[in-house]
């Protein structure tokens, strides 16, 4: 809250200092209809190729560089949208109106979510349906952003990251150059993500609201997930050990003498690997159970660890 | 002691400008903890550093996200930070000591970055107004200037003013500091597993984790087997899954 106040009140001294460029006030108005040919009476235009392209590279590079508390991702949005919105609309009044349209407040999941959206509202401002427009957004960047950030951050990056991390803490190189390349590979998906809303148009909203094939990627994805963590705890957290040693008074044969027994092959022998494993679930207890943020889980954690490592228990 | 030369600490800042700008834009992952503490230590001319302090955060972040814009630890910046000065300063555990406080500190200057940029979207909202197009496509393209320099500053001081004094302060620590810093980083992707188990639907789904535990723990299997082992195990839910549909229909 505060820094929307204090916001507030340096808008108008930053604006000033803000070098834009201010020459281009007036739109020409003759440029309208370049990148689309009219057909019909209700003036639906069939866009060129190239302006679907530049509206989609906008879009794919530059969605949330003016992302913001206010309406997030909204300007990326009309900035991508703005090459469709000169080939469709002629004269300097609706053009207008369709970028107010597009100023309204949007988010969603940028890479798999917008690219949908967007390439289908492409195809529906080219039909001038502009209402249909603003509904399609509102509507569909709810269920989107759920699907998107589930596929994203709990499936994909975390199988991703837990394989190319325990890599690179191998010492290898390859850890990163696989985090690269999936990054990429993720970039790259949202052009036939992109393609798919275009074709679709309107359509698009059955494919996401009836979602058969979307929950079985899901569970599919989760089944997978699932056994890499499994197998992971233990193996990326292979270091929690403890060095104690404990003496121990052993009788054989009649004779009694002592001999040292390392604590980790004793525990080896209950359950290996049971550290790592204790320290997962006491993480999960104190976000799932005492309800902790991850900040206080993490400062937890972490004091726990060094005060375990100064009494000689890790 | 000395630090590090103004072209280091320019070129690293340059870098976290550029790589937040384009997870915002393309989200080609830079900001990703293991690629920047890479790319850091490769400036600094410490690769396995880079690996270590960047695979160990990229760990503990493994079920963060930004939901809905939320702000999360920065460990693009906690990485580069800390390979820098660890690189100076003796290693992992001086290096994770400064990665995770910058981490936690630089949520503050993210905040800051995401509510600068509305001033962006009110110059947009004149423009359009006025049917002025470019004036809106240089707000939304201006955009980018408080999210990259609320990365580009901060890094740029810490590397250039900050390695030399941190440096002697780790310098002078004890050795038991250092223990203990190095066990936090072994302990700490318990947190990254811990929090994505808080989302996926464990209920459901506990048996699959046993199987991966079982495997590694039990069978040693290696981690590129375990992951075979996952495509094949959840092509073959899914079909036995489909196949029960069919008999139900």
């Amino acid at each position: 809250m505060s820094e929307q106040i204090e916001n507030e009140e340096t808008r108008t001294g930053l604006e000033e200092t803000v070098p834009v460029d201010t020459t281009g006030e007036t739109v020409p108005v003759d440029t309208a209809g370049k990148g689309a040919a009219t057909n019909g009476a209700n003036g639906a235009v069939a866009l060129e190729p190239s302006v679907v392209n530049r509206a989609m590279w906008r879009h794919l590079i530059t969605l949330q560089w003016s992302w913001n508390y206010e309406r997030m991702q909204a300007l990326g949005y009309l900035y991508s949208m703005l090459p469709v919105i000169d080939a469709v609309y002629k004269t300097r009044e609706e053009r207008i109106a369709a970028m107010k349209r597009h100023l309204v407040f949007y988010n969603t999941n940028p890479q798999v979510g917008s690219p949908p959206i967007f390439g289908a509202t492409v195809a529906l401002e080219a039909q001038r349906e502009g209402e249909v427009v603003d509904s399609l957004k509102v509507g569909l960047m709810g269920p989107l952003a759920g699907i998107g950030d589930t596929i994203q951050a709990i499936l994909y990056r975390p199988i991703v990251a837990v394989i190319a991390a325990s890599l690179a803490l191998a010492g290898s190189v390859l850890g990163p150059i696989i985090m690269f390349l999936s990054g990429i590979l993720w970039t790259i998906l949202m052009i036939p993500l992109f393609r798919l809303g275009y074709r679709q148009g309107i359509n698009v909203t059955q494919e996401v609201t009836e979602g058969g094939v979307l929950s079985r990627i899901t569970d599919m994805a989760t089944t997978m997930g699932m056994i890499v963590i499994g197998g992971f705890i233990p193996s990326i957290m292979a270091a929690v050990k403890t060095p104690l040693k404990y003496a121990q008074t052993v009788t054989a044969n009649g004779q009694t003498h002592t001999e040292t027994v390392a604590l980790q092959s004793v525990l080896d022998k209950i359950v290996p690997y049971i550290l790592p494993v204790a320290f997962v679930a006491l993480a999960y207890w104190l976000m799932r159970g005492l309800k902790l943020s991850a900040v206080w889980t993490l400062i937890i954690l972490a004091v726990l660890a060094f005060v375990l490592s100064l009494i000689g228990f890790l | 002691m000395g630090g590090y030369s103004v072209g280091i600490a320019l070129l690293l800042a340059v870098w976290a400008y550029v790589g937040i700008v384009l997870q915002l834009g393309p989200g080609l992952w830079w900001t990703e903890a293991l690629i920047s503490g890479f790319v850091t230590g490769v400036i600094v001319g410490n690769i396995p550093l880079g690996l270590t302090i960047g695979a160990t955060l990229t760990l503990l972040s493994l079920g963060l996200w930004t939901y809905g814009g939320a702000t999360i630890p920065d460990f693009q910046t906690g990485a580069i930070v800390g390979t820098a000065i660890g690189a100076l300063a003796g290693g992992v555990g001086p290096g994770l000591a400064v990665a995770i406080p910058t981490a936690l500190l630089m949520t503050q200057m993210d905040v800051l970055g995401r509510a600068v940029t509305t001033i962006f979207i009110h110059g947009a909202d004149r423009y359009a107004e006025d049917g002025n197009e470019r004036g809106v496509v240089a707000m939304h393209l201006l955009g980018q200037l408080p999210w990259g320099l609320s990365r580009f500053i901060p890094v740029f001081l810490a590397i250039w003013l900050g390695s030399g004094p941190i440096q002697s302060v780790i310098k002078s620590s004890p050795q038991w500091f250092f223990n203990g810093m190095t066990a936090v980083g072994h302990v700490l992707p318990a947190l990254g597993f811990a929090l994505l188990l808080t989302m996926l639907p464990l209920r459901r789904y506990w048996p699959y984790l046993l199987i991966g535990f079982v495997a590694f723990a039990y069978l040693n299997m290696p981690i590129i087997g375990i992951a075979i082992l996952a495509v094949a195990v959840g092509f073959l839910m899914n079909s036995l899954q489909t196949r029960r549909g069919e008999v139900n229909v």
